[in-house]
């Protein structure tokens, strides 16, 4: 999956299938082949360019129940906020928007 | 305190207006972000792992009641209403929005406050001891000079990109409470023969993944003189100092590869030109920036308060509060006041919107209107009538702000880590609540006595782990966090590098090995020994053996 920062907000969003920008790690799109993941990459890019986006980053993810996660622990509090505030992080607002 | 004159005031506002129009233009696409990547970083906006981070300055950590109450305000009007002191006695935002940050700039030079030198390749924000101006054990209040290095240092184009980030530190009292020997540039305030003021200068301390303790390059070097022996330092190393590897790059590299002395004689040949030159600042303008500093009007008071004793008497975390709590003022009848932002179900120095108003309202009531940030992660009343003692207790209680562990265990210096942190390795946060939490009981902590536990996510130490009289470290291996005990580490006039002890220990490990390594020092202790004694007498082997057994 890509995960990236919005450039205006700083609100860390993933890559969907919609080539929308989600707030939400499992809107993710996920891939294993090299010519879809190089799309994706194409897509992110673009988005770079446009000022969208910024610290845009391939990363590795895992699927649960179809439901896609960062595999390392860094993406995984990037997806859901710091494990120290949970009253504050992602979890209560998935939505926030920095 | 320092009030801004009108070059102060109009440097800020035109940096404010500058960065307001950088960030409009990269929203607009007009500056990409490798462009204007150096520009926020120059206005203290870093990234982090969920949003953008904000540093804001506090020079030499001093506060007025007014700007505290601005910092509440941003914290709750810009973000999710807490912030966060650091090691560098700076406060940093979390969760700010790019597209809001000029707001928050101009709302901070309203109260004369920035973020500038709080990040970048330039002289960071100087640092002093937090009681300065206020301590028993004090020559003389350090800040004014720090003030004069901050006028010197902001802006100064010579050092806008030294090859690497530049901190100095200073203190005002034989006992460092400022880590001068652990910065690139540590001034130790002294007076001579005569009476007049001048400074020890040490170089070339840093931490980082090649810990150093810095050296003395200049016995005396008389405070008329100090601005063109620091430039001679900067102009030594900013010529000198590696550019090609970001590692090799800070002072404490070239001092070392150098020699001290060589490093010494560099400077004293430098210091032929930049003495010469018009850049040291009369003694006019020195008195004028001492005059900012003239202690408060305290009325001398009796020490010993019936109040107050008779509580401490029936009230043993009261009576521990004002033990550990309270630091020696100049004028009897006063202490400093530290009030502790590690309460043992919290997050090592934070501090939310309400708690910042509440510690400005205690400042204007009972402090002459200062507070204080330590490098420690606390905040301190400097000037507290020991007869109100009482009454200040009982509203920081109120407030969650009670806590009686300064200086004890649980006082930790822990970094943001994994939880905030894009460099991180490992986060600090949580395992330092779980010592706190296991460390919980009042009367096992004073028992315990002074022992300074500092942490930090990785390498880069602002954890200060290298100084801990136990540090810790946090590595990932393998993907797993992990962190590594320290041993024998000191931040203050005995300064020492703290020794690894061996393998690092899983997250579920490293309080009980924290548990262990105390349980060492409790067994083996003298009368009266503290921790650190402890260790540099017995060495690190009783406490490795404990840890991994026997070789
Ligand atoms: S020590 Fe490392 S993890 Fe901790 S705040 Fe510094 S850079 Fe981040």
């Amino acid at each position: 999956m890509i995960i990236a920062n919005r450039l205006d907000t700083g609100r860390v969003v993933f890559l969907g299938a919609d080539n929308q920008w989600h707030t939400q790690a499992d809107k993710a799109i996920t891939a294993t082949d090299e010519t879809v993941l190089e799309d994706l990459w194409a897509k992110a890019q673009a988005d770079l360019d446009a000022n969208i986006i910024i610290d845009a980053q391939l990363i590795a993810a895992e699927k649960n129940d179809h439901v896609a996660m960062p595999s390392h622990i860094k993406h995984i509090i990037q997806a859901q906020g710091p494990t120290v505030r949970t009253d504050l992080g992602y979890q209560v607002s998935p939505d926030w928007e920095g | 305190m320092y009030a801004y004159d009108t070059y102060d005031r109009a440097i800020i506002n035109a940096r404010v207006d500058e960065f307001r129009d950088q960030v409009n233009r990269r929203i607009k696409g007009e500056l990409s972000e490798e462009e204007f990547r150096p520009m926020r970083l120059q206005n203290g906006l870093y990234l982090q792992l969920h949003a953008y981070m904000l540093r804001v300055a506090v020079p030499y950590g001093t506060l007025s009641g007014e700007q505290m109450n601005r910092l509440a305000h941003i914290a709750r009007r810009y973000d999710k209403g807490y912030g966060h002191f650091t090691t560098r006695q700076n406060i940093q935002y979390n969760w700010p929005k790019l597209v809001e940050t000029p707001d928050i700039l101009a709302e901070l030079a309203e109260v004369e406050m920035h973020a500038v030198q709080t990040s970048g390749n330039c002289i960071r924000n100087v640092t002093t001891d937090h009681f300065a101006g206020a301590a028993r054990d004090e020559i003389a209040d350090p800040r004014p000079i720090a003030e004069l290095i901050r006028q010197w240092s902001t802006f100064h184009p010579e050092f806008a990109f030294l090859p690497r980030k530049f901190k100095i530190a200073i203190t005002g009292a034989p006992n460092d409470r400022a880590a001068v020997k652990w910065h690139d540039i540590g001034l130790i305030l002294k007076k001579d023969g005569a009476g007049k003021i001048g400074f020890e200068v040490i170089v070339g301390g840093g931490m980082g993944r090649t810990p150093v303790i810095g050296k003395t390059i200049r016995d005396f070097i008389p405070e008329t003189d100090l601005i063109s022996y620091l430039e001679a330092i900067l102009r030594v190393y900013n010529e000198q100092g590696r550019r090609d590897n970001k590692y090799k790059a800070r002072i404490k590299i070239l001092v070392e590869a150098l020699g001290a002395d060589v490093f010494a004689d560099l400077v004293e040949q430098e210091w032929q030109n930049t003495k010469n030159n018009p850049i040291d600042v009369p003694q006019a303008e020195i008195d004028r920036i001492y005059t900012f500093f003239t202690p408060p009007p305290l009325e001398v008071l009796e020490d010993v308060v019936a109040v107050v004793d008779e509580k401490a008497a029936s009230d043993f975390v009261f009576a521990s509060w004002v033990a550990n709590n309270t630091h020696a003022h100049k004028v009897p009848g006063h202490v400093s006041l530290t009030i502790s932002l590690k309460p043992h179900d919290g997050i090592a120095g934070d501090a939310t919107a309400q708690q910042m108003d509440v510690v400005a309202d205690l400042a204007r009531d009972y402090s002459h209107n200062e507070v204080r940030v330590s490098h420690e992660q606390n905040l301190i009343l400097p000037h507290v009538a020991k007869h109100q003692l009482l009454e200040i207790y009982q509203k920081l209680e109120l407030a969650g702000l009670a806590t009686a562990n300064a200086g004890l265990l649980t006082d930790m210096i822990v970094c943001p880590g994994l939880d905030y942190c894009a460099l991180a390795n490992a986060r600090s946060i949580p395992i330092g609540q779980a010592i706190a939490k296991r460390f919980d009981d009042m009367k096992r902590l004073q028992d315990i006595g002074p022992l300074k536990l500092k942490m930090s996510g990785c390498i880069n130490s602002c954890g200060h782990h290298h100084a801990g009289h136990i540090g810790i470290l946090g590595v990932d291996r393998r993907g797993v966090e992990n962190y590594q005990i320290l041993l024998g580490g000191s931040g203050e006039e005995d300064a020492s590098k703290a020794q690894l002890l061996g393998p690092g220990f899983d997250a579920d490990e490293i309080v009980d090995a924290v548990e262990t390594v105390v349980a060492v020092y409790l067994g083996e202790r003298r009368e009266a020994e503290t921790f650190l004694s402890a260790v540099r007498r017995l060495g690190v082997a009783p406490f490795k053996e404990a840890l991994y057994g026997a070789a």
